[in-house]
């Protein structure tokens, strides 16, 4: 077992989430996949792609891809920034270890585009009737939850406890 | 006897060896197939590891074979050992490092997100082709909702005292 201090710990976590929030940005603007169906080449973002599922009158599905996939990574990335800003303080233990609990207990929902992916490349291997390539933008976007994930564990939600020396 | 030691590690001893069970078949039938201008194609959940290898995605490729297929499968597995270890009070071998792996892999089990995606991926597909469920899709919800069940039922604090008056536990995790 590797053991790692505290003072580490939240240093880690810190990066990670700095990470994370540089490549929110462009997880968000670059294309994840590229689809092509019957000759028609079109590139999705995520958000593109909610927006896509909204215009055909699937608010709900919509509602829920934007939730998961834009939503969620911004609010864990936030929620862990302020948790780790607050480090060694005396205040709003309860409230950052009961946020922290959340976060841990959200996982990683923004995996939803990275599926999305891999099960329509699993089907989308028709040719040139319908192809389904991955894009570079799908590999920020993995990176930016793995992220999310790595800094949640790493600062141990015992830490908030603990006074800064 | 108070009612706190009325609960038991029962259930999540049942959930988890269906849920092992069940993720063989999620993996073993298709989960979709799709069909455009006459041609069609089955989906495996690991079809879509393979694509994205084959694309160059390496690294894509590798998450989801490991949140999609290993973590579930592992998360269930380590579940099973520890609840059969507690149920049938059995000093299992490293029992407490399995303990330990439950809570390290437990965000990466995410089989109900993908349970979730494949249901986007329908919609999406719908637009442009034909589309049908396949039996691996059914599987796929059944593993997600038992994994689920088994986070809300597998008590840490309960295998903690179990462990401990089997003599296994040696508190080297921090509660």
């Amino acid at each position: 077992m590797i053991t790692i201090s505290d003072k580490t710990r939240v240093q880690l976590s810190a990066a990670l989430v700095a990470t994370g929030m540089i490549l929110y940005i462009p997880s968000n603007v670059m294309p994840v996949m590229k689809m092509s169906i019957v000759g028609k080449v079109e590139n999705l973002t995520v958000l593109g792609g909610v927006h896509e599922l909204y215009d055909s009158g699937l608010p709900f599905i919509a509602a829920v891809v934007f939730f998961a996939s834009f939503l969620v990574p911004l609010l864990k990335l936030l929620s862990l920034a302020w948790i780790l800003s607050m480090h060694g303080k005396m205040k709003y233990q309860r409230q950052r270890s009961d946020l922290h609990r959340i976060v841990h207990k959200i996982g990683s929902w923004s995996m939803i585009d990275i599926f999305l992916l891999a099960v329509l490349a699993a089907v989308g291997q028709l040719g040139a009737l319908a192809g389904v390539n991955a894009e570079p933008g799908a590999i920020l976007f993995a990176i930016v939850l793995v992220c999310c994930i790595f800094a949640t564990e790493v600062y141990k939600p015992r830490l908030i406890w603990e006074e800064c020396h | 006897m108070t009612a706190h030691e009325n609960k038991t590690l029962q259930p999540s001893m049942a959930l988890s060896i269906s849920g092992l069970f069940i993720l063989i078949l999620a993996n073993i039938n298709p989960v979709l197939n799709f069909e455009v201008v006459g041609r069609l194609q089955a989906g495996y959940v690991i079809t879509g590891v393979t694509e994205l290898w084959h694309q160059g995605y390496g690294s894509l490729s590798f998450l989801v074979l490991f949140s999609g297929i290993v973590a579930p499968t592992l998360y269930l597995a380590a579940i099973c050992y520890v609840s059969t270890a507690c149920v049938l009070r059995l000093r299992l071998p490293k029992v407490e490092t399995v303990f330990e792996l439950i809570e390290k892999i437990e965000p990466w089990n995410l089989i109900p997100v993908y349970s979730i995606a494949t249901v986007v991926a329908v919609v999406k597909l719908k637009m442009l082709g034909t589309v049908e469920w396949q039996p691996g899709a059914r599987w796929i919800l059944a593993t997600a909702v038992l994994s689920l069940f088994c986070q809300q039922t597998f008590d840490r604090k309960l295998v903690i005292r179990r462990l401990r008056s089997l003599g296994v536990w040696t508190g080297a995790t921090r509660e």
